[in-house]
């Protein structure tokens, strides 16, 4: 076994929050909430999305708008580690993690199918070349470990998992690690017909909270061993120190009441990561303004940290990513390590009786060694991820 | 890491016995099925009898499931049972990961006639929540109470492999102190068609895994299987599983060869099987159980439960087919010999191996 830490060497992100990392950091301390309307190509349904709308990066034979996000977010990942874009060199993994990149959910091949049985086999064939891991492991000629996490909104906070404990295994010397959704009509009309959705911008843990709002976008991150890393010339602080999953095996679609699974895999990463819940300064919350969802987790959240914890979730200005959350999320807690300060809980006013914390409601300065990040999903799923900032 | 219970349902059945009947009968034809938009209108298939998914105490918390889910959760349950520890593992310690190529297409495709039928407004919430990968693993937990860590994962080329090698670091870790890994797949009518138009199929119903064509044939199947997995012996394990992940193909000792076994997951799936031929041990037993069962993504998975039931047996199985162009040393006949190692090779698309490589325990 690895005992040594696991840095996060690089990150890049893309959601309606920001191209990068440098324009998210700036929207977060400006507070502005990039919120558009479903459009009549997405879906008739008329909600409030989060929607990546500027150019994406030439990344080249990308198959799907999922896959432009991820290659996305990967130059700026690749970029801010020092990386060159081929790691034939070294022994590399890949663990992504997505919801609707994984489906064979192709309209118009359905409805060719349907209408006139021989449809076009170009979808097909692009969807067998779109498995998320397989492609970034090919656009970077990875050879190590590869695989992509379809575990539903907790999808990349696994996959950030399965990284820890590839490079703790002495699997690789290199993950990337992430994840990436597009907005797309399946889970449009799918959280529609659940009732789900708000149709104002989002409140996470907001007493007046109506529901979420989805959105898109991709995570990545590369870990190291950090011997490794120093090697490299590495200078980064940022680490994760700990992942935790627990399954509520209670429903497929609404979370435990008594949130047992979500508190089990937050004390399981607490204690891989060797730390106390006193350590942690902050917990960036799955928070997605639904009202099981921010009820039970809230709940969880006090019985673990106490109910001085500050939250937040950042969903408020992400929207609900689905499989790209865990990563966004898990980069946004390094990010908010490093800088020393968490953005305002965007959409959160008034707290909710029912939720014995609230969330930050300003910019807060912040002053951690550790944070947490949580993830629940479809399925009874939890995840939850240390990140450590710090020598 | 130990195999210490096994479950699968195929095309030959549910269960175990099932599938030692399968290897001693070795091929039989598979199901014909009609299939819209094929000039033939038909296609030769390995899907799994309504019979083996019958079973209501099993399924009584999947009854709202469909055929993707339940196949999972019989053959995950009746690995956790055919291993024995059901009542004592500790359930907040026990991991499943389901690995799949394709996941529940079918329901996938379904939710597709809601949103054509009826419009985006009138959609089933139920057909969603049950296309999502990871329903079939939710199923798992529910109906084994299943409370540690719980992942669906895919990959295209080494589904099963990937996930055997996440379950050995579950293990390592301390992370678990078992874990069901298991593959599931289906047929259905989408993709019929597209393995019709797509794949060659086998005219005559034999999947020939010693061809090593450029454009191999087929016969589409669907299944599930699972194995218990844990770290130390259990005093009941079938054998000792490692994955050798994109390891070199003569990575295995030497010394190891007179008692061991080749199984090749050539099944027709892939575009081209010519690179196999490279990986071929020299003078090592060779076969390939792919006719069994039918082509699917996840077939290394019914390979390595064979192999895992031929090491406990200490029995090794004919090769089902036996048409042998490039004159390997064929596994020709059914004996009692021993047998101490069985390695499992499967190629992606480029011709890299991934390899798994079973021994007694």
């Amino acid at each position: 076994m690895v005992e040594e830490k696991v840095l996060i060497t690089g990150m890049g992100v893309v959601s309606a929050a920001g191209m990068n990392v440098a324009e998210t950091l700036a929207g977060f301390t400006s507070g502005i909430r990039n919120i558009g309307r479903t459009t009549p190509a997405l879906s008739p349904l008329d909600y409030p999305v989060f929607q990546v709308s500027a150019p994406l990066r030439d990344s080249g034979n990308a198959h799907s708008r999922t896959l432009q996000l991820a290659f996305h977010a990967l130059d700026e990942a690749l970029t801010d580690a020092g990386l060159p874009h081929d790691l034939s060199g070294l022994r590399v993994g890949v663990c992504m993690g997505t919801t609707v990149a994984s489906q064979l959910n192709d309209m118009d091949f359905y409805t060719a199918y349907r209408k006139t049985g021989e449809p076009p086999m170009e979808p097909v064939e692009a969807f067998l070349k779109g498995n998320l891991a397989e492609a970034v492991a090919g656009a970077v000629k990875a050879r190590g470990p590869c695989i992509t996490v379809v575990n539903a909104c907790s999808s990349s906070a696994d996959a950030v998992g399965v990284a820890l404990g590839w490079i703790r295994n002495d699997l690789c010397d290199l993950v990337i690690a992430g994840g990436g959704d597009e907005l797309s009509r399946i889970p449009v009309c799918g959280f529609g017909s659940l009732s789900v959705f708000s149709h104002e911008p989002c409140r996470p843990y907001d007493r007046d909270r109506q529901g979420l709002n989805l959105g898109e976008g991709a995570g990545v991150l590369i870990l190291e061993p950090e011997s490794a890393a120093r090697r490299r010339g590495s200078r980064s602080t940022l680490f994760v120190g700990g992942y935790g999953a627990a399954c509520d095996a209670h429903h497929l679609t609404a979370p435990r009441p008594d949130g047992s699974g979500l508190e089990t895999a937050i004390r399981v990463s607490l204690a891989q990561a060797g730390i106390m819940p006193e350590a942690v300064g902050f917990v960036n919350a799955h928070g997605t303004a639904t009202r099981d969802n921010d009820k039970v987790e809230g709940g969880v959240l006090v019985r673990v940290f106490g109910a001085q914890v500050k939250a937040l979730s950042t969903k408020g200005f992400t929207g609900h990513t689905l499989g790209a959350a865990g990563a966004l999320e898990a980069a946004f807690t390094a990010l908010a390590l490093r800088e020393g300060w968490i953005p305002a809980s965007a959409g959160f006013e008034n707290q909710d009786d029912e939720i014995p914390i609230g969330a930050v409601r300003e910019k807060t300065a912040i002053s951690a060694r550790y944070a947490v990040s949580t993830s629940l999903a479809f399925g009874g799923n939890n995840a939850s991820l240390v990140i450590g900032c710090g020598s | 890491m130990n195999i210490a219970g096994m479950g699968m349902v195929s095309a030959r059945g549910r269960g175990l016995a099932a599938l030692e009947q399968a290897l001693e009968q070795g091929w039989v034809p598979p199901g014909e099925v009609e299939v819209k938009g094929l000039p033939s209108g038909r296609l030769l298939v390995y899907a799994v009898p309504a019979e083996a998914m019958s079973d209501k105490t099993v399924l009584a918390k999947a009854r709202r499931a469909d055929r993707f889910t339940r196949m999972a959760v019989l053959a995950a349950s009746d690995a956790l049972q055919d291993s024995g520890l059901g009542a004592t593992v500790d359930k907040s310690r026990l991991g499943v990961i389901v690995a799949t190529a394709l996941g529940p297409h079918a329901t996938t495709f379904s939710f597709l006639d809601g949103i054509l039928d009826f419009g985006d407004a009138a959609v089933s919430p139920t057909a969603f929540s049950h296309s999502v990968h990871n329903a079939a693993a939710s199923y798992i937990a529910m109906t084994l109470d299943v409370r540690g860590p719980t992942l669906t994962v895919t990959h295209f080329q080494f589904a099963f492999q990937q996930a055997v090698l996440l379950a050995r670091t579950w293990l390592n870790d301390g992370r678990c102190d078992a874990v069901l890994v298991g593959t599931v797949d289906e047929l259905g009518a989408v993709m019929h068609h597209v393995c019709g138009r797509m794949g060659k199929p086998a005219a005559d119903g034999r999947i020939k895994p010693f061809a090593f064509s450029a454009v191999p044939e087929t016969v589409p199947g669907e299944g599930s299987v699972f194995f218990l997995m844990t770290r130390e012996s259990t005093g009941a394990a079938y054998a000792l599983l490692n994955p050798l992940v994109l390891s070199v193909p003569d990575v295995i000792s030497p010394a190891h060869r007179g008692g061991t076994l080749q199984l090749l997951d050539t099944d027709g799936m892939a575009k081209d099987e010519t690179a196999y031929r490279t990986a071929v041990i020299p003078g090592m037993p060779v076969a390939g159980y792919a006719p069994l069962f039918g082509g699917l993504l996840t077939v290394s998975a019914f390979q390595a439960a064979a192999a895992a039931l031929m090491l406990e047996k200490q029995r090794r199985y004919a090769s089902p087919v036996l048409d042998n162009p490039h004159s390997l040393s064929l596994l020709h006949e059914t004996s009692n010999t021993p047998l101490d190692t069985v390695l499992c090779t499967k190629l992606d698309c480029t011709g890299r191996p991934a390899q798994l490589l079973l021994s007694l325990t």
